[in-house]
């Protein structure tokens, strides 16, 4: 198997852009990638794109070129994105092609997800009697999680300030303005102990990468970003997951806690050599439950490690650094491309305000999603 | 497929409270004017299995991890020929 590395990212940036489509916003991120790496579209050989809600990503040579390549369309729920640069590095790896690009895309309306059950193997009723919500099952998971090992509200609310306190460093980001712990403590309760800010919003957006073979990066780029690992479960019976209307008594882990350490064998690292972190905060729950299932703390001890700063920018592991989903919002296809975007950015020293110190040497990304579905992607520099 | 008869008697083993009016598929009546806040929770059974369900309580001062809960059947919305459509859900026992 070959060695993979990442010589080019491009972003779109996160938001709401009226009448402007999924397409196009995907075919900005592409050129900006292919720009980075210092590549033309015609050298791509082959193209992997990743939505929830556009049919056709492919559509995208129609902006970029119609140069006749391999382009297959991804959809993985809220691991999308890092199915979308798993599978473009497996063609690699597996020595079929050697430069190709990975590109997520997603237009939502606003507003909580939804649609029919039936889609998640829900019964219709869970629907009509209105459980078929992810945002509960959040607030669920993090109110047992919360009385069972000792984080306070107050921790949720110093997570959402911290992600909303980094996107007003990153321009590309989709809430810019930075909200005091107080202001998110008297928002509206969606589900208890989660209020409005303390969540992420489905929105617009587009984030690629231009991946290569390890041995020829050097082509592209004197700063070759590598990646080691891309892992991807879903969940284990026994696992109470996004729109479980039932769970099996004996309890197993979520899936992110195999995705992870899967992860870690896969790419010979652990967690206490990480230096970025990016971790799915659908809630600000879920980051702090997400800090245990991957493995950089203990269940509990994110209480002190957050209060402490551990997780700022300037901290000694830093959590979300261009805001992650509560101050990015989460168009699904792009999401886990938006992680990869930040961590190259961080990796190769180019992250302007948002720059943590030190040399980083080691990235971490991690998506988590309905039905029980969990990807970790491991970077080095 | 077989049919199991559960217990009516079970543990909350987590719960939550949805305070906002879900979108469709929600097939309740209110408006976001009338919509009342309702109680959420994973219930287990015996040490059969652990079920999501309504609860007939919303008030996070009155809901504990670990407390005994019933299952009942409640209102959930007047169909236009006046017809009560019923619920279960889970009730503090």
């Amino acid at each position: 198997m070959y060695d993979v590395a990442i010589v080019g990212v491009g972003l779109h940036p996160f938001g709401r852009f009226g009448d402007k489509t999924a397409i196009e916003m995907g075919a900005e991120a592409v050129a900006a990638a292919c720009s980075d790496a210092g590549i033309a579209w015609n050298d791509v050989q082959f193209a992997f794109g990743g939505s929830a809600d556009t049919d056709f990503p492919d559509a995208i040579v129609g902006l970029l070129g119609m140069t006749g390549i391999p382009f297959t369309d991804v959809y993985n729920g809220c691991a999308t994105g890092a199915s979308t640069l798993s599978v473009t590095a497996d063609a690699i790896r597996l020595g079929k092609y050697e430069l190709g690009v990975a590109v997520g895309m997603d237009k939502h309306v606003p507003g909580a997800f939804t649609g029919d059950p039936r889609v998640v193997m829900a019964p219709v009723w869970y629907g009509e009697i209105g459980q078929f919500l992810t945002t509960k099952f959040f607030g669920m998971k993090i109110n047992r999680y919360m009385q069972t090992h000792g984080i306070s509200v107050q921790t949720l609310a110093r997570v959402a300030a911290k992600n909303y306190r980094n996107g007003s460093l990153n321009q590309n980001a989709f809430r810019r303005k930075r909200l005091s712990e107080e202001e998110i403590l008297s928002s509206q309760m969606l589900n208890y102990p989660l209020r409005q800010y303390m969540f992420c919003a489905p929105n617009e957006g587009a984030a690629a990468a231009v991946l290569c073979r390890a041995d020829v990066a050097h082509r592209y780029t004197s700063r070759p970003v590598y990646l080691r690992a891309t892992e991807l479960r879903t969940r284990r019976y026994g696992a109470y997951e996004v729109h479980s209307s039932w769970a099996a008594v004996e309890e197993q882990p979520a899936p992110t806690v195999f995705a992870s350490r899967a992860a870690y064998e896969a790419a010979g690292i652990g967690p206490e050599e990480v230096d970025v972190v990016q971790l799915q905060d659908t809630d600000s729950g879920a980051e702090v439950i997400h800090m245990a299932e991957n493995g950089f703390c203990a269940d509990g001890e994110q209480e002190k490690l957050i209060a402490d700063g551990a997780t700022e920018i300037g901290g000694p592991l830093p959590i979300n650094t261009d805001g992650g989903l509560i101050a990015n919002g989460e168009p699904i296809g792009a999401s886990g491309l938006r992680q990869i975007h930040e961590l190259v950015r961080q990796l190769r020293g180019e992250a302007g305000d948002r720059q943590i110190g030190g040399m980083p040497r080691v990235g971490y990304a991690q998506l988590y999603g309905a039905p029980g579905i969990a990807a970790v992607s491991i970077l080095t520099a | 497929m077989e049919r199991r008869l559960l217990p009516r008697r079970g543990i909350l083993v987590s719960w939550t409270t949805q305070e906002f009016l879900p979108k469709e598929p929600y097939a309740g009546d209110e408006t976001p004017e009338t919509f009342k806040p309702y109680g959420v929770g994973l219930v287990q059974l015996g040490d059969e299995v652990r079920v999501e369900a309504r609860l007939t309580e919303s008030d996070p001062d009155k809901l504990q991890l670990g407390m005994d809960m019933e299952l009942v059947v409640v209102p959930f919305r007047v169909d236009a020929d006046g017809s009560e459509v019923l619920v279960h859900a889970f009730a503090p026992a």
